[in-house]
């Protein structure tokens, strides 16, 4: 008697663990705090790596005047890792326009050339302060970048608060972007 | 007769659809190479820094892919991994320090093989932790039957069956 009992509620109850870590990880899906896509920066909460970069001027070329993170030294900046070539850059376009109102904003163009990004600018608007040109994407790897864009915001002695991988929608700007700029007085 | 010449064509038939899966396996093989993502000109020409070049792409996760290594990713960022470690070999770093270097950009994620530590402790223990637990059900299974088994008739039903024997004994005495 207490076999059968047994041999039946063993695979029950092994379902229905089954059943509860499946559900779990569904509803972090759909309420959006699991996203398997934003892995997590090694960097939150230590300082930027050093970057140096030659800077895009309007032209469409590069000048030797460099661009630097220490450059933003003493307020918080955003820095956002885009491409003419990346789609979902289009698409936060606004987004970054509505923020350089806010915050300072550094570029960084991701394997890009300087022609392309300046068109890219002209079509889309240009919310940044400076941009530099990581032509070869080492830049993207120092930083630990895996996919354009990406926006990372330092705080005022460069040291990073967050990274969002991916395009800034609204539901970004309200759920981290904007809460993290509060906690920064800005 | 029939039933012969029925068991036949089965046979024949199966024997056809074995043929025939053995020629498609054998033509796949024949004409599938295996795809590599690395190009020629990405590789070293020392064989000896190559080889370990490739020994290390193997280690290290794609991260746009997630479930691929550097070595079998065709991305772009994997492509950029690649160059990044095989310019590191070729500066003469050790492997565990362009691990160390990747790792402190792009976190453990980085590497397929996870390190034991804090955070992947289940995850390391969990196989011992079912193994013990299905040690356990064995066990607990193998007792049970056993009880079952060497249980002895107890004095109560011992009784009952001398009762049942007995009316039945009396029940076939033929009447007199």
């Amino acid at each position: 008697m207490s076999q059968m009992r047994l041999s039946f509620l063993l695979p029950l109850v092994a379902f229905g663990i089954l059943a509860l870590v499946g559900g779990m990880a569904l509803y972090g899906t759909l309420s959006g705090s699991r996203d398997p896509t934003q892995l997590p920066s090694v960097f939150v909460d230590k300082p930027a790596p050093q970057t140096n970069l030659p800077r895009l001027v309007q032209t469409g070329s590069t000048t030797g005047n460099n661009v630097s993170v220490t450059m933003f030294q003493g307020k918080p900046v955003l820095v956002n890792f885009f491409a003419s070539w990346c789609a979902p850059c289009r698409a936060e376009a606004p987004a970054l326009e509505m923020l350089s109102k806010r915050v300072a904003i550094l570029g960084i163009a991701y394997k890009d050339r300087s022609e392309d990004t300046t068109a890219f600018l002209q079509q889309y608007g240009n919310p940044f302060q400076a941009i530099g040109m990581d032509a070869d994407g080492r830049t993207g790897i120092e930083w630990g970048v895996y996919g354009v864009p990406e926006t990372y915001l330092l705080d005022s002695n460069g040291v990073v608060k967050l990274r969002h991988a991916g395009p800034l929608t609204r539901g970004v700007l309200e759920t981290t972007i904007f809460p993290a700029l509060e906690a920064l007085g800005s | 007769m029939m039933i012969a010449t029925g068991l036949w064509r089965t046979h024949i038939l199966i024997g056809l659809v074995l043929l025939n899966m053995a020629i498609g396996l054998v033509f796949i093989s024949a004409t599938t190479t295996p795809a590599y993502a690395i190009t020629a000109e990405e590789m070293l020409a020392n064989p000896v820094l190559e080889e370990r070049a490739r020994n290390l792409s193997k280690q290290l996760r794609c991260l746009v892919c997630q479930n691929q290594s550097i070595d079998d990713s065709d991305a772009d960022l994997a492509r950029d991994l690649r160059r990044e470690v095989r310019s590191q070999i070729a500066a003469g770093t050790s492997d565990g320090a362009i691990i160390d270097q990747l790792r402190a950009k792009y976190g453990d994620y980085v590497l397929l093989n996870p390190p034991l530590d804090q955070a992947t402790l289940f995850l390391w223990l969990s196989p011992l932790g079912f193994i013990l637990l299905g040690g356990l059900i064995v066990m607990m299974a193998r007792r049970q039957r056993g009880a079952a088994i060497a249980t002895e008739l107890d004095a109560a039903e011992r009784a009952r069956i001398e009762k049942m024997l007995a009316s039945r004994d009396s029940e076939n005495r033929p009447k007199t």
